[in-house]
């Protein structure tokens, strides 16, 4: 497995438009590594919403998983890149309400999103991450550990990731590191996405910036399976890259 | 007793259509395959009706759900599912995306729909089949893996409020069965003999959904499956990873 040298890294992150993956995609690229990030969003302008020259931005909808995985390839061969250093398959979506009042297509929309694109979206980063023992970071949620009433296919489809990660990691463990990393609530403009007022509760999540910072860390370290709590964002504080490093 | 069981056609899903019917209750038997289902609706003389759809297919589902809001369930087993193992860049995306929709898609789609619908009795019970995979992981069928945990996880998450339905939710977490499906996906050399019979399963999965239990390791092999998993993941991981994925010889899907 390659070691964690400084050096410009390639770094594929989906759902980079808002949240999480925006603010891992900022401090990728202040770090001097070419980013690729993608979205749902159209966006006419990469440098003026990125603020950064390194970072190329793909629309990417997941809500087609197999046309998203391909446009995402085909982005990365246009980039005229060889091999993938890091993906963060972070981008998500959810819904809010009694699982009962869950509508097929909502269902079936979240399963697209959060699951079947990431899984298809692996298939097709194989290959570029072989070349170098690259990473790839899944993004699930702490709501996998005891359900959500509320969020149940949410939950299932980050639990799904979490099954899909054990296994592949186990699979690829010569060729590439796959890694599970479940943030637990952080004050993301995800909530207010899908019509939820946290009110009081907004206190004791994190924050973005510091839950970014944090999955870095565990990035960095390479853990198969990572919780990131309010605990571990408070120790990943001081976590702190050198440019060039992931 | 009304029961709706789907993937009855075959192994599991069928011992648990007989064994319904042999204790006196209705079942609507739901598969892609019906011409084996055809003797037991007539030996039932009407007890045992059955219904064509594929689960693969969003639209035959909502046809189906259509037809079901006009009727009520005390027991529904959302047993169907399927595989796809081997090497996990070897197999076909739309392969996955089929086994998405059959293991996960279905199961979420129906349960949600049935008691939105009100076609679930007071005091009924939905069960979920999930996997011993669960417990140990399954390299080799990272996919397949996949979908059984985010249904254990749906069933967790689902429990309370579907209790205020008045419907239980039960999950079952089988480790290897005795059936035809199983020795398609097995690797090759996998001994049918140490598997789980699917009659004695069948009764043990009924038992326990008239009990208050909510989730179920059936027989041995399960129970020190999830022991294993528990207190070991990553072992249990790399052992089967030795016993299935350095075994396997071309995908079936």
């Amino acid at each position: 497995m390659a070691k964690n040298e400084p050096r410009q890294h390639t770094i594929l992150i989906t759902g980079a438009t808002d949240g999480i993956g925006l603010l891992l995609a900022r401090a990728y690229a202040e770090r001097g590594h070419r980013i690729l990030a993608t979205g749902r969003r159209m966006i006419a302008d990469d440098m003026a919403y990125f603020g950064l020259p390194n970072i190329t931005y793909i629309r990417a909808d997941q809500s087609d998983p197999k046309q998203a995985a391909q446009r995402i390839a085909t982005a990365m061969y246009n980039l005229g890149w060889k091999q993938l250093d890091l993906a963060v398959l972070n981008g998500a979506t959810g819904w809010t309400g009694d699982p009962a009042a869950e509508t097929p297509d909502e269902i079936r929309k979240q399963i697209d999103i959060n699951l079947t694109a990431p899984i298809l979206l692996s298939q097709a980063l194989g290959p570029w991450l072989f070349v170098n023992g690259g990473k790839l970071a899944l993004i699930g949620s702490t709501a996998i550990v005891k359900g959500q009433g509320a969020f149940a296919t949410y939950a299932a489809t980050k639990a799904g990731l979490d099954g899909f990660a054990r296994s592949l990691r186990s699979e690829w463990q010569d060729r590439a590191e796959v890694m599970i990393i479940h943030p637990g609530p952080t004050r993301t403009g995800m909530h207010k996405k899908v019509g939820l007022n946290l009110g009081a509760a907004k206190a004791f999540f994190m924050s973005p910036k510091r839950a970014a910072k944090a999955i870095q860390r565990a990035i960095r370290k390479g853990d198969g399976k990572r919780f990131v709590t309010r605990g571990y964002g408070w120790g990943s504080i001081f976590a702190s890259a050198k440019e060039g490093q992931l | 007793m009304r029961a709706l069981i789907t993937g009855a056609a075959h192994g599991l899903g069928r011992a648990l259509t007989e064994e319904l019917l042999e204790q006196g209750h209705e079942v609507l038997a739901v598969d892609r395959d019906t011409e084996p289902l055809d003797d037991l609706a007539v030996k039932s003389r009407g007890a045992c009706s059955v219904q064509l759809v594929d689960l693969a297919n969003p639209n035959s589902l909502e046809r189906m759900l259509v037809g079901l809001w006009e009727q009520k369930f005390d027991l529904v087993i959302l047993n169907a599912g399927i595989s796809a193992s081997g090497k996990f860049e070897d197999i076909p995306s739309a392969a996955y995306a089929k086994l998405i929709a059959v293991n996960l898609q279905a199961p979420l789609v129906l349960a949600s729909g049935l008691v939105r619908r009100g076609a679930m009795n007071n005091k009924s019970k939905i069960v979920f089949i999930s996997s011993l995979s669960h417990a140990v992981g399954y390299p080799g069928a990272s996919v397949y893996a996949a979908t059984k945990d985010a249904i254990a996880t749906y069933a967790k998450s689902v429990r309370k409020p579907f209790r205020k339905h008045g419907v239980g939710v039960l999950t079952v977490f089988p480790g290897p069965i005795q059936t035809d499906h199983a020795d398609r996906y097995a690797p090759p050399g996998a001994k049918a003999s140490r598997r789980m019979e699917p009659e004695v399963l069948a009764k043990l999965i009924l038992k326990a959904s008239t009990g208050k239990t909510s989730e179920l390791y059936p027989g041995l092999t399960a129970y020190f499956g999830k022991l294993y998993g528990r207190f070991a993941p990553q072992m249990a991981t790399k052992s089967m990873r030795k016993a299935i994925y350095e075994k396997l010889e071309d995908p079936v899907y």
